[in-house]
């Protein structure tokens, strides 16, 4: 194990040691402005469907027989269709976007939306086509018929909404669980392919865009900026980086029980921005690992030519991760994560890790500048598992800040409302970065509050095991 | 962020108000224009009960041909209906009533959004007004394929009937 926090133990040759450590370039600093004015746009495109829905339907159709529920229906598809753009926009990847809220937080944005577009799509095409059969007087069954063989671009739109149920279905909690993480990922992937085989209908039959050349204009454009962003940061960006920089494994390095490093070596990472406290979607094209894509954060900030992120065997990866071969190629996908030292918002920070999450905080700390005396407490259940705590402490030492090592059972080492402000007495004027399993995060970041620390100033990343 | 929903809500009124301001403004003359008037008399038999819905090319033979209502002998009231608007334009119908019975149905007003739904209204109104004229009342089955049509022809003859006192 290397103790010296810069070289972090990558190979050292002859050449190595005379070159003078580079440093990768920081990332760009967020702006919340832009983000505020995402979200009022976001927000005036939501009016705005709200309506040209309204003004295609006068509310006279209310009284005409079956004319509530083609109201309805209509209604849920435009506002249920608006949505699923948002949540298409949300997990773009858009760089702007991700500085300020972080992929963390967008991805429980995505959750918390998802259940409303695919059930107002669901009550909107069953909405019309109950309304469709009471305002002809024929049977549902009848009517679906009508409307799959005879209105153009019905069928691919129904096949589309078949779809988008199915990922419904298994993306509910008591399904997704039963699933392999990646067999749900993909699946959820056709999300795009539902998407875009629904399209046509509610151009060629919605009432707000038939005869209304801007709306379809102005809807179109938004769809198709929207599938370039996701081509553009979500697909492309990914694999550009990927050829630019070239990673491969040079070493797997032991660091504590069922935790290992993984060093990768790369080109031109010298131009691969990033901030400490992020994090990568790793691909390791082996065999039996190339089809799955998992987040690691980075466990110290890239010495080019060298990265290195550090794992604890949970699950199939992670576990496999440990027996890497030295030579294999790398495809990222990042960096992302906005728990990074531009989200202090006071003028010190108390970083806290659990186990693992030690990994993102080894390298935040990395990131902040000399003097700036954090305090830094580490919990694990054994002394064996304080991994990186050497690093850790030398960091802290040349920042002039404090470490505590909480070892021992959940009730020995807690974190509470009496431990903590014992430990640091000076929270008042401190930052809290939180980073470990779900759990463990939940409740530091509920201490934090309870303790008065205003919400802008608690940051966390939680990884779900 | 804290005031996240403050400002999608805030952005939500704008948007929703200037949708409406822009409605305003763009509205009148947006809709194409051509009176329908069916022939009250010519036989309905093999009238669709589909209509083709947008896309497809109406079915052949079906259009009605415009001509003047028809002619009423003694006590005819005529009365003519709301404007209704629905999804794709808009109508009136003129309906026309003698003895106590519904003899003729027309629509003086039709304006639709583009020309493909001009040519369903023509397609599927002598099939509404043959309902109409054997229900002897505006409650009708929509034709499928036009159902926002239907829905506005029927709204239009029940309020040219309210207006007529018609039972």
């Amino acid at each position: 194990m290397s103790a010296s926090p810069v070289a972090f133990g990558a190979p050292k040759s002859p050449a190595d040691r005379k070159r003078r450590p580079a440093r990768s370039p920081a990332t760009r600093r967020p702006h919340p402005a832009l983000a505020r004015l995402a979200l009022l746009v976001a927000g005036a495109g939501l009016g705005a469907t709200l309506a040209v829905t309204i003004t295609s339907q006068p509310a006279s159709q209310l009284s005409a027989r079956g004319g509530a529920l083609t109201y309805a229906g209509s209604l849920a598809g435009m506002i249920g269709t608006y949505l699923a753009l948002i949540m298409v926009l949300l997990v773009s990847r858009i760089p702007f976007v991700e500085r300020v809220a972080g992929q963390d937080g967008l991805l429980r944005l995505h959750r918390a939306i998802a259940p409303w577009p695919i059930s107002l799509l669901a009550a909107h095409a069953l909405f019309l086509t109950l309304g469709y059969a009471e305002a002809a007087r024929t049977g549902v069954w009848h009517e679906a018929g009508v409307l799959l063989t005879r209105y153009p671009d019905m069928l691919t739109a129904t096949i589309g909404l078949a779809l988008m149920c199915l990922i419904g279905i298994i993306s509910v909690r008591a399904v997704r669980r039963r699933l392999r993480r990646e067999t749900w990922w993909l699946i959820h992937l056709w999300m795009y392919l539902a998407l875009a085989i629904s399209f046509a209908h509610v151009i060629v039959l919605g009432p707000a865009f038939v005869g209304h050349p801007l709306t379809q204009a102005v809807w179109s454009v938004a769809w198709a900026a929207t599938a370039g962003l996701v081509l553009c940061y979500r697909f492309g960006l990914p694999v550009v980086r990927s050829l630019r920089h070239r990673l491969t494994v040079t070493e797997v390095r032991r660091e504590g029980p069922g935790v290992v490093s993984v060093i990768c070596s790369g080109r031109r990472l010298d131009r691969l921005a990033v901030s400490g406290g992020q994090f990568f979607c790793w691909r390791f094209l082996s065999r039996g690992l190339w089809w799955q894509s998992h987040p690691y954060s980075l466990s110290a900030l890239p010495q080019p030519p060298y990265l290195r992120l550090t794992v604890k065997a949970v699950g199939d990866h992670s576990s496999a991760l440990a027996s890497i071969r030295p030579g294999t190629k790398i495809a990222i996908e990042g960096p992302y994560g906005a728990f990074t030292r531009y989200a202090q918002r006071r003028p010190r920070a108390l970083l806290v890790a659990a186990g693992i999450g030690v990994t993102a905080l080894r390298a935040l700390l990395e990131d902040l500048p000399r003097g700036s005396a954090p305090v830094v407490l580490l919990r694990a259940s054994q002394p064996a598992d304080l991994v990186l705590s050497t690093e850790v402490r030398e960091l802290v030492k040349h920042r002039r800040g404090t470490i505590h090592e909480l070892v021992g059972s959940r009730e020995e080492a807690a974190i509470n409302e009496v431990s903590l402000p014992r430990l640091v007495p000076d929270l008042a004027h401190r930052d809290v970065y939180v980073c470990g399993p779900e759990g463990f995060v939940a409740s530091v970041v509920d201490t934090a509050r309870n303790l008065g620390i205003p919400d802008e100033a608690i940051h966390h990343e939680a990884f779900a095991l | 962020m804290k005031r996240a929903p403050w400002l999608v809500a805030a952005g939500a009124v704008a948007g929703f108000l200037g949708v409406l301001g822009l409605h305003k403004t763009a509205a009148p003359g947006a809709l194409a224009s051509g009176g329908i008037q069916p022939a009250s008399q010519s036989s309905q038999a093999g009238q669709p009960t589909h209509a083709s819905p947008r896309g497809q090319t109406p079915a052949g033979g079906t259009r009605a041909t415009p001509t003047a209502a028809a002619p009423a002998a003694g006590a005819t009231v005529t009365s003519v209906g709301a404007l209704e608007r629905y999804g794709y334009g808009e109508l009136a119908a003129r309906v026309s009533i003698s003895g106590g019975r519904i003899t003729a149905i027309t629509v003086p007003v039709l304006r639709t959004a583009e020309q493909y739904s001009q040519q369903l209204a023509a397609q599927v109104l002598p099939t509404l007004r043959s309902e109409v004229l054997a229900a002897q009342s505006a409650r009708i089955s929509a034709v499928s394929g036009a159902t926002y049509t239907s829905q506005a022809y029927a709204l239009s003859v029940q309020a040219a009937l309210d207006k007529a006192h018609f039972r």
